[in-house]
């Protein structure tokens, strides 16, 4: 090799690709994929979906992962407990950038598991085996009778149940530490404020009608903005759900279309972008998670 | 809701997952580093702190060092000069004592000297008696009672260094 300079070196990596795709896709051509959108089941005895056995698998990884970081602990770290300090620190940064050290600390944990399941979940679908080992079953896919690969693995933030778990559990831990930190009654009357409404129509009844008719106004303005307050945070769950399931299941179908389209190598560029994307979308959901985490605990100003 | 496949039980499912690694995660993961890295920075805190402990001891320690060989240095210089001061006045009760002696030598040199001078005087003299004696008696041819002549002489002797004196 040493013969070849880089440039050279390089383009035959390049031709050495195209003639790969040229070969695959005259000798092995990708048979089509069909995408489902729900998650399938291979074994139809069983209720276990492809998406909650690519899920275990995240976590058997992430748990050996863990287990080997943290089996030997040493005050100077060295290898994958290196590493894994390194992933912690900047997830702990961040979490601590935006809720400040006291919150940040509290909501940690949660947020961290959101992170390192969705990007785990991402970045292991792109192992080879994904959507690729399976049965294979006849079904009827628009009326005509079709054979197709039901595979054992698919990526679990494809599965609309899984962001929408991650979704109600963000909300669930938003509305907990919202409630802790106000106390209940404070917390609701954040979506249920009927104090200003009622009191106006006290004071119309005891005849004092410029300010009653005043407060009645204001009071009806407060219920409404409790109602969009409540919309708002049952809106949460579903741009949750879907900003994740939609770029992941976007991201897959793009993957195996393009390895449909142009065989083998083409899908690389794309898998490298998959890469970036489930990064971001981990981000975001974790990100957005401490943001209304931090807005539920955050003294709400009085009238 | 059935075509995205949102199905209550594999949402249950998911959940328990996520419980399920939120367990694992905070018992393998979490509560070990956090305990590490609180550790880690208390140990960064901790020798920083005896850093600058010990560079404040080693001030100390050379100041003391210093003010240490300052006094040890005036000690010497003290020491020094006393010892000067000591081998002077040595020299000089030495240098005393030796004139003292030397004086007290020559004194009883010069006694010695005086006494074997009278002695030999003397002797001259008793000699020199002797001599005119028998001079005398070869004169006289013993015409003087011997006796008589001796003492006659002697009286003459006697007054002789008066005289000379």
């Amino acid at each position: 090799m040493a013969r070849f300079g880089r440039r050279q070196r390089i383009l035959i990596i390049v031709l050495i690709s195209f003639s790969l795709i040229a070969l695959g896709a005259v000798f092995f051509p990708i048979s089509m994929p069909h995408f489902q959108l729900a998650p399938e089941k291979p074994w139809h005895d069983l209720p276990i979906t492809n998406t909650m056995i690519a899920a275990w698998l995240t976590i058997i990884v992430i748990g050996i992962l863990s287990y080997f970081a943290t089996r030997k602990m040493k005050l100077v770290p060295r290898g994958l407990q290196n590493i894994m300090e390194v992933v912690l620190e900047a997830l702990i940064g961040f979490v601590e950038s935006i809720a400040g050290k006291d919150n940040g600390r509290k909501f940690f944990p949660i947020v961290a598991t959101i992170f390192i399941f969705v990007i785990a979940n991402a970045w292991l679908a792109l192992f080879p085996g994904f959507m690729s080992i399976g049965i294979w079953e006849t079904e009827i896919v628009h009326g005509v009778e079709e054979t197709v690969l039901v595979p054992f693995f698919r990526g679990a933030n494809t599965d609309v149940n899984f962001p929408l778990a991650l979704a109600l559990v963000s909300f669930i831990f938003v509305e907990f530490w919202g409630f802790k930190a106000h106390g209940f009654t404070s917390y609701m009357g954040k979506f249920i404020n009927f104090r200003q409404y009622f009191g106006g129509w006290g004071k119309l009844l005891r005849g004092q009608v410029g300010s009653g008719m005043g407060m009645l106004f204001t009071g009806i303005i407060d219920i409404f903005v409790g109602f969009v307050e409540l919309l708002s945070e049952l809106i949460r769950i579903v741009s949750f759900t879907f900003r994740l399931f939609g770029n992941m299941t976007a991201g897959e179908i793009l993957v195996f279309s393009m390895m449909f389209l142009i065989p083998w190598v083409a899908a690389v560029p794309f898998m490298g972008l998959e890469l970036f994307i489930g990064f971001v979308q981990a981000l975001i959901f974790c990100g957005l998670t401490v943001v209304f985490l931090v807005m539920a605990v955050a003294p709400h100003e009085e009238h | 809701m059935g075509a995205i496949g949102i199905d209550w039980q594999v949402l249950l499912a998911q959940f328990v997952n996520f419980a399920i690694l939120f367990g694992l995660l905070s018992v393998l993961l979490y509560k070990p580093m956090r305990r590490m890295l609180d550790e880690r920075s208390n140990k960064i805190k901790e020798s920083m702190e005896q850093a600058e402990q010990i560079k404040e001891q080693m001030t100390k320690s050379e100041e003391q060092v210093k003010l240490q060989l300052d006094t040890a240095r005036r000690e010497g210089q003290d020491i020094l000069a006393q010892a000067a001061q000591m081998g002077e006045r040595l020299k000089e009760e030495a240098k005393g004592e030796a004139r003292q002696e030397a004086e007290v030598i020559v004194a009883r040199a010069r006694t010695e000297i005086e006494r074997e001078r009278d002695q030999a005087i003397d002797e001259v003299k008793r000699e020199f008696v002797d001599l005119a004696i028998t001079a005398a008696e070869k004169v006289v041819n013993e015409s003087l009672d011997r006796e008589k002549h001796r003492r006659l002489i002697e009286e003459v002797l006697e007054q002789a260094p008066k005289r000379e004196g």
